[in-house]
Formats: C-alpha cells, structure tokens, sequence
C-alpha cells in the first residue's frame, strides 16, 4: 500500500508541475515595455554592426560578384552547354531553384496574410521578417528562370509589350501564366511589404540623423499617423491580407503546371498543384524557423520579440504543413505506383531503386519522418537551435524533391534510346550565388529597415490583458478594430 | 480673432478620449480636430467620427479593370496578333480563367496601393503639423481654437493629463 | 472541304480526317541502319558537329537518329528492326502550345509543325514535351568553336562553313531546331510550280534522308493524294505510328512486322 501511494505521489508531483501556473510573463503579447524604448530597441539592432557582420558582409558579396554576375556572364557568353542540361533533362537545376526560391517565397505570405486573416497574434513581430524573405526569395526565383533562357537577351519578348513586329507571347503557354502570376505576386508581396513599414519608416525618420534620416524621410513619404493615413492604410492593408492569399495559392499551382501540363510520365499528375503549393508551405516555415534562429541569436534585443512561444507556434504550423504534405506526397505516387503505367512503373522503380534513389529516401526521411517525429514535443519546438536544424534538413529535402521531380523524372521518358542522367555543371555555382545574394540582400535589409513592426508589436500587447475570472487570471485578447 | 492651432499629446487612450469630449463642450467641432497616433485606434474609442476612404472602392474599381483587361489578353489579342498552334481552341477558356484570375489580383492589388497614396497624398514632404512622440506611442490632439480660448483649453487639457499642450507648428518631418 | 484543325480545336474528334499535307513513311523492315540519312540531313540543314564529349552527354544535333535496341541477355541476344526517329510533325502537336513566344507554331498552308529560329528565346519547353524527344538544342556556337577552325596569318578560319547550305538558316546559340521535312526544298518547289503556274505535285522533289536512304526506306510526299507512293505506303497493313495513344496525330507511318 505505501510502495504504491509512494509510486504514484512521484508521479502526481510531476504532474501538478508539469501544469504549474506559467507566468504570463513570458509571452510577448504579455510583458509590454513603453513604445519609447522597444523603438530604442529596435533601432540599436538596426544599427549595430560587429566586425562579424562586415566579414560575413565581405564573403558574401564576394560569392555574389564571382558566382553570380561573372558565372552568369560566362554562361550567357558560352552558351549552355557549360550548365548540365541535356537530351533528355532540357530543364536542370535552373528550374529547381526557381521552384526552391518561390517555394520560400510562400512562408512569407503566410505568415503576414494567413495568420493575419486568422487573428494569429503571435505572428506580430517576425511578419515583417517572413515578408522579407518572400521579396528577395522572388528576385532570386526570377533571376534562376532568366538563367534558364537559351537566348536571356530577348527575355523582353516573353513580356506582352505591342510592338510594330506583330509580335505577341502566347497565353496558351504555362510559362506565360507563370510570368504573371509570378509578376503579380512579386508587385503584390512588395506592396504588402511596404505597407506595414510605413509607420516603422516614419519612426525611425524621427530617430535618425544624417544620411539615414534622409532615406527614411523619403520613404516614410511624409507619414505622421492621421487618423486618415491609418484608415487608408488599415484598409489597404487588410484587403491585401485576403487578396494576396489567393495569389500565393495560384502562383505555386501555375508554377506546378509548367510541369503537370507537360506529356511526362511521373510529371503529367493532376496532383501537382496542391502537392507544390504545401511542398512551398513545406520549405517555407522551415527556412522562417532557420531565419529567426539566425536574428534571435546575430541581432542586438530580437531575443526580448523572438521568444520561444513563436519557435513553439512555428513548430506547430510546422507540424501540420508535414502532415499535408505527407498526405499529397503519398496521393502522388501511391496513385501512380498502383496504376501500372509501363513508363511511369520503370520511373518509379528507377526512383526507387536507381543510382538517385538515396536522394529519394533523405527526402523522405527529412520531409516525411524526422518532422513528425520530433515536433510532437513541445520541449524541440521551444529550442530556437533544433527548430532551426528540423527547417534546414526540410529545406534540403525538399530541394532534393525537386530536383527528383525535373532533371531525374525527366530522364525517364518514352524514347529509352534517350535515357541519360543528368550532371550539374555551372549551375552549381550559380546556385551558391543565388544562395548568397538572398544571404546578402536580406544582410542589408536588416541594417536599413526595421526587421520588427513595432507598432504591430505595440497594438497587440495593447489589445492582450489579464482578466481576473474566479480565483486567477486569465489572459485575454480584444479587438481594437 | 486669428485662430490658433494647438497640439496637446496624451499618453494614453482614455485621458485622450476624455479631452475630446472637452473640447467638444469647449464647442470646437470635429472638423476642425485631429488625432495623430503610433498605433491605429479605433475612431469610437475616441468619441471621434467615422473616418472616411476610398480605398475599398478604388480596389474594386482595379479588380474590374483588371477583369477586362485579362479578358482582352487572353480573348482578344490572339484575334490581333494571329498565329496558330495546334491542340488547343484559339482561344482556350482555361488558360483564360488563369489569365483572368491574376490580371484581376494584380490590378486591384495595385490599384489598392495607389489608392492609399492617393487619400493621403503621399508623399508629403511639405512641412507638416507633428512632434516626434508620436511614433513613441503617445496619441497627439492637434485642433483649432479662437486665440482667446488657448489659455482656459490648455488649462482644461492639463487638467484631464495632456503631458503638453503648445502651439502646433509645421515642421519639416 | 477543307477543316482548318486548329480552330475546330475539339481534340481527337475527327482523327481519321487528319493526316496531313506532307508525310512520310519509314519501312522498318528495310532500314540496314547505315546512316546515310543522318548525315544527309547534316548536310542538307547545317547542322553542327558538337564534338564526340557533348554527344555522349546528350547533345546531339541530329534531327533524325537511328535508334537500336536489342532483346534478350548475353549471348542469346537479338536485334530488333532499326528505329529512324525523327519529328514527327505531329497534327495535335505537345510542343506547339507551350512555346511563351509562339516560336513553334502550326503552318496552315503547308500542315507542318514550324520553328521559327529568329524567335525562339530558348525555354526548351518544346523539348520536354515532345514525346518522341527529337528536338534539339543549340548548347553552343558549335560552327564557330576554335576545334572547328584553323589558324591562318593568326586569324581562325573556317573550312566546314564552305558545306553550308545558303537555302537554310544556320542557328545560334540559344535556339531550339528541329527536323522540318526539308521545308526549303517545299519551298523551292513551291516556288517552281507557282512560276509555271500549278501545284506541287508528289514526287517533284523530296527531303535529304529520303534522297540519300540507299534502301530506299524512307518516302516522302503528298499523303493527300491518295495516288501517291507515300499515301498507299501507309495505308498498308503494316503501317503503324509511333505512340499513338498520345493523340499527337503524326504524320509520319512506320511499316514493320510484316
């Protein structure tokens, strides 16, 4: 009798700590400073720079200018045949990339308009981060296609310009749905990036002297915080919360049917579309976790707005994007590994078996298995570091998704006489570049723009207070709208 | 009487409120009063009417202009520039609801854009009425008096917790 | 009377009316796989020598290719008939609709499936929805490559560039071809017969592999006119298209298994 109540008082303690009252404290949305200083906060991590930042600043524009621009240059100078593409992968790692970068593109959007749809509080202090990305993940998506071009210098074509050569780009074209999506994406996610920042721009004009109090009072465009100016841009900004989610949705789908549109066996799916579009989700919250691990830990006060609570809701999100895409990964090939097709049968055995198929089995490991299995636990979602290494091996499993899906898949096709495996060449290089423009466009963004929205930070931890219900206090959300 | 304008800043939403409603017992209209604040308040929190935009329907002016402009594309220019290909409709309705779709999205989103620009003139670089504390979060009244009133109405602001009240003056921001 | 397929647009509908202006029959049977044709096609459009290293990854420049394949394991191993691929020029042709800038469209006048050289921007999306992958792509200014030339007095010079044909272009780097039934010799022809006021009757001329085939396997000509030599070919029991399930209407009939 004693050895058992002995046993199980162990256990209750245990128990009643594990639901020890938390301290409120602890949630951002809780623990509010005066607007003053968390402004202070902010413009200081604008503004500081250590030796580290200017070395890793150095390295960066070094790849940039090698890899990038004189790469690029070469190639265009060459021809093609320096990048790996051939008969029968016409389209190589170019295309991987432009699918990676709108895939990252995606997570930005979602974060900023879905959980702003949705009221998701925590998502106040790192929209303006998850946006960031989605902008410069667009400029790298854009400069990969142009890469791709066999003739670059007459990209201009492509656009539906009237001209006096009777000259008109062809709608029929899934590259030519893709050139609109993915320009209405591009002008509608900048524009729902600017908006926001307007206010943030404003408050550091009035904190800021000399070269940089010029470029914010430009760009600030004379904002004072009108009872009309916030209307106008409340309005906006809501319409864009909604409009740009259909967008994003549309923009990944377009750019799937680039594939699914084509007569190839594994790529003919009418799954495409919802299976890149969480694909993009996939990658996208994983590369946002690798992004805020990267501020909480590089940036001067972002650990008082980068908290564990947004690891933990991240984590979450993170956790049902696996699950969907999990659910659309198996709908693909289960339905075509049961079909029997004779192409796509020796596709998949190929997949499954041939010379790629490790890369196969990490995508699923790092995709599929890893994610589940790690953030059930609210203790991994909480660890900034661990987030951040779950999102890395995503990002690198779904990188190897793509690449399955264009240069491999395309080797198996319905002439066998043609069946060759492709080999990077150059675009590994121009990979690395892109890589590091993204690294370097975002560096500088972090010293020019404040990363934090720190009205957004301020509304809400006015809109969150502690309501006393019975013997505690309950914390509680109101609307201000 | 010359008219002289006011800036009294608050640190919170209720003594603002509060001092709204005395100058409306002071009979100074809403017109003739403005809020400026870090964060965006919510008009009946501040006794205030109801703000006005346009917003809204120059979004939907650019999402009809955008209809008919990704109808034109996709229906109407392949009549103009005419070239064949094979397998599909000249004019394919598919292709169509795509082109459509974004072309929709795309101009209301832009016109959406323009249209904050447009209602509040952005940009302003012309010296306007403000003081920094805004942006630190403080809410600033900014109003227009008879010049013999200014003293019994900053006597009353102070009273209800204005943290300043002084002679609003247009800086260069 | 006459239905002008691309704007009727219903996909497979009237299939059995649709076989072309210009076509073509390859009989299997007879292919010896010599060659001939491929080289002959070099000549005849400008094609470039890419080199032995870009031909083994992949980058020929051959718009017709002799396909081989075998059955059975070692040493009970047979060979099948050779397999001369070339475009197709399909009716319902898969790279037509993709091109962004309309570089491959459908010529009403001759039913062929065009390229357009000074066009095409290099997508390569034609390529990769061509079925039977026999487009090729220019990866380089294969013509003007220092191994091509010699130095003369210091300044590269060109030999090959004597062979080339003045009635085709020669392509740059950058740009999608393919086989185009010799539509400068159509052309010609053409040409020939509008002058002495007439059309172009079958047999006039035809296209470089079928000239150079010294099996004669290859025929080209009018398949719509049922007296001509190609029509009543593929209208023979043997005849058979090459993927057909994929509804690309081609208007070329292979003969085999008889």
């Amino acid at each position: 009798m004693t050895a058992t109540s002995k046993y199980f008082s162990g256990a209750q303690k245990a128990h009643d700590a594990h639901h020890e009252e938390e301290d409120p404290k602890q949630y951002l949305m809780y623990d509010p400073k005066p607007r003053g200083e968390m402004n202070a906060m902010v413009m200081e991590s604008m503004m500081t720079t250590s030796w580290k930042f200017w070395l890793v600043l150095g390295i960066l524009s070094f790849l940039v200018a090698t890899c990038f621009f004189y790469g690029w240059g070469y190639m265009i100078n060459e021809g093609l045949y320096v990048a790996g593409v051939m008969r029968p992968s016409y389209w190589g790692i170019f295309l991987v990339n432009t699918v990676f970068w709108i895939g990252i593109s995606h997570a930005g959007t979602f974060i900023s308009a879905i959980l702003r749809v949705f009221k998701a509080e925590f998502r106040r202090p790192f929209t303006r981060a998850a946006e960031l990305m989605t902008t410069f993940g667009l400029i790298q998506a854009g400069a990969s296609i142009f890469m791709h071009l066999g003739r670059v210098w007459l990209a201009y074509w492509l656009f539906p310009i009237p001209n006096a050569r009777q000259l008109w780009p062809n709608f029929h074209s899934p590259l030519m749905w893709d050139l609109l999506a993915i320009t209405t994406y591009v002008l509608g996610s900048t524009m729902y990036l600017f908006l926001p920042l307007i206010p943030d721009l404003a408050m550091a004009r009035d904190r800021s002297t000399g070269w940089r109090k010029v470029f914010y009072r430009i760009l600030a465009l004379g904002f004072r915080g009108t009872e009309g100016e916030w209307r106008h841009l409340t309005t906006a900004m809501n319409f864009f919360a909604f409009a740009i989610i259909p967008v994003m949705f549309s923009v990944h789908t377009i750019v799937s049917w680039d594939f699914a549109m084509a007569m190839r066996p594994g790529w003919s799916s009418t799954v495409f579309g919802p299976y890149f579009v969480l694909g993009a989700l996939h990658s996208g919250m994983g590369a946002v976790a690798v992004v805020l691990f990267i501020m909480r830990t590089t940036m001067k006060h972002m650990d008082y707005f980068i908290r564990k609570e947004h690891f933990n809701a991240l984590g979450k999100l993170m956790l049902i994007v696996t699950f969907a895409y999990s659910y659309f990964f198996f709908n693909d090939y289960i339905v075509q590994w049961y079909g029997g097709d004779k192409w796509t049968d020796t596709l998949l055995h190929w997949l499954e078996e041939g010379p790629m198929a490790w890369m196969f089995y990490q995508l699923v490991l790092f995709n599929i298995v890893i994610p589940p299995l790690m953030l059930w636990s609210k203790k991994i979602r909480e660890t900034p570091w661990l987030l951040a290494a779950i999102g890395l091996l995503i990002n690198v499993g779904m990188y190897w998704e793509r690449y399955l899906i264009i240069p491999v898949m395309l080797t198996i096709n319905r002439m066998p006489f043609t069946w060759k495996l492709y080999q990077p060449g150059i675009e590994i290089f121009l990979t690395v570049g892109t890589f590091s423009m993204f690294l370097l466009f975002y560096m500088i963004a972090s010293r020019l723009i404040p990363l934090v929205p720190v009205w957004e930070v301020q509304e809400g931890q006015m809109t969150h207070t502690l309501r006393k219900v019975g013997k505690t206090h309950v914390p509680t959300v109101s609307e201000f709208e | 009487m010359p008219d002289a304008t006011l800036l009294a800043v608050f640190e919170d939403i209720d003594p603002a409120a509060d001092a709204i409603e005395k100058l409306h017992e002071m009979g100074i209209t809403d017109e003739n009063i403005n809020v400026i604040s870090g964060v965006p308040i919510a008009h009946k929190m501040l006794g205030r009417p109801h703000p006005w935009t346009n917003v809204s329907r120059l979004s939907m002016g650019g999402a009809i202009a955008g209809f008919v402009f990704g109808i034109f594309l996709n229906f109407g220019t392949p009549y103009l520039y005419n070239v064949q290909v094979g397998g599909q409709y000249f004019t394919p309705i598919p292709p169509g609801l795509i082109i459509t779709f974004e072309m929709t999205m795309l101009f209301a989103m832009l016109a959406t854009f323009l249209g904050v620009f447009l209602d509040s003139y952005f940009p302003n670089y012309r010296p306007l009425e403000y003081v920094g504390e805004v942006s630190d979060g403080k809410i600033a009244v900014f109003f227009k008096c008879a010049q013999g009133e200014v003293k019994k109405i900053t006597d009353a602001l102070k009273k209800l917790g204005a943290e300043t009240v002084k002679p609003a003056e247009a800086q260069q921001l | 009377m006459t239905v002008d397929l691309n704007l009727v647009g219903a996909k497979g509908a009237i299939a059995e009316a649709a076989e072309g202006k210009w076509g073509m029959t390859i009989d299997q049977d007879i292919c010896t796989g010599c060659q001939a044709c491929v080289a002959a096609c070099a000549m005849e459009n400008n094609l470039s020598f890419v080199g032995e290293e870009d031909a083994g990854y992949g980058r020929t420049q051959h718009w017709i290719r002799i396909e081989r394949f075998w059955e059975g394991e070692y040493p009970e191993v047979k060979a099948t008939p050779f397999q001369p691929m070339l475009c197709q020029q399909c009716g319902h042709a898969p790279c037509e609709p993709v091109c962004p800038v309309f570089a491959t469209p459908h010529s009403p006048a001759e039913d062929l499936n065009l390229q357009v050289y000074n066009r095409c921007v290099g997508t390569r999306y034609c390529a990769n929805n061509c079925p039977y992958q026999v487009r090729s792509f220019n990866w380089r200014d294969y013509h003007t490559i220092p191994e091509r030339g010699n130095m003369v007095n210091g300044t590269l010079v060109f030999p090959l560039h004597n062979q080339l044909n003045p009635d085709v272009t020669v392509r740059r780097r950058g740009i999608m071809e393919k086989c185009t039934f010799c539509i400068q010799r159509i052309h010609k022809a053409q040409d020939q017969a509008k002058s002495e006021g007439r059309e172009v009757e079958d047999g006039e001329f035809t296209t470089a592999c079928a000239q150079a085939c010294p099996a004669t396997a290859i025929t080209f000509g009018r398949m719509d006119h049922p007296e001509s030599l190609v029509s009543q070919l593929a209208h023979q029991q043997r005849g058979v298209k090459h993927l057909e399930e994929l509804n690309t209407l081609p208007r070329v009939t292979y003969l085999k298994e008889g």
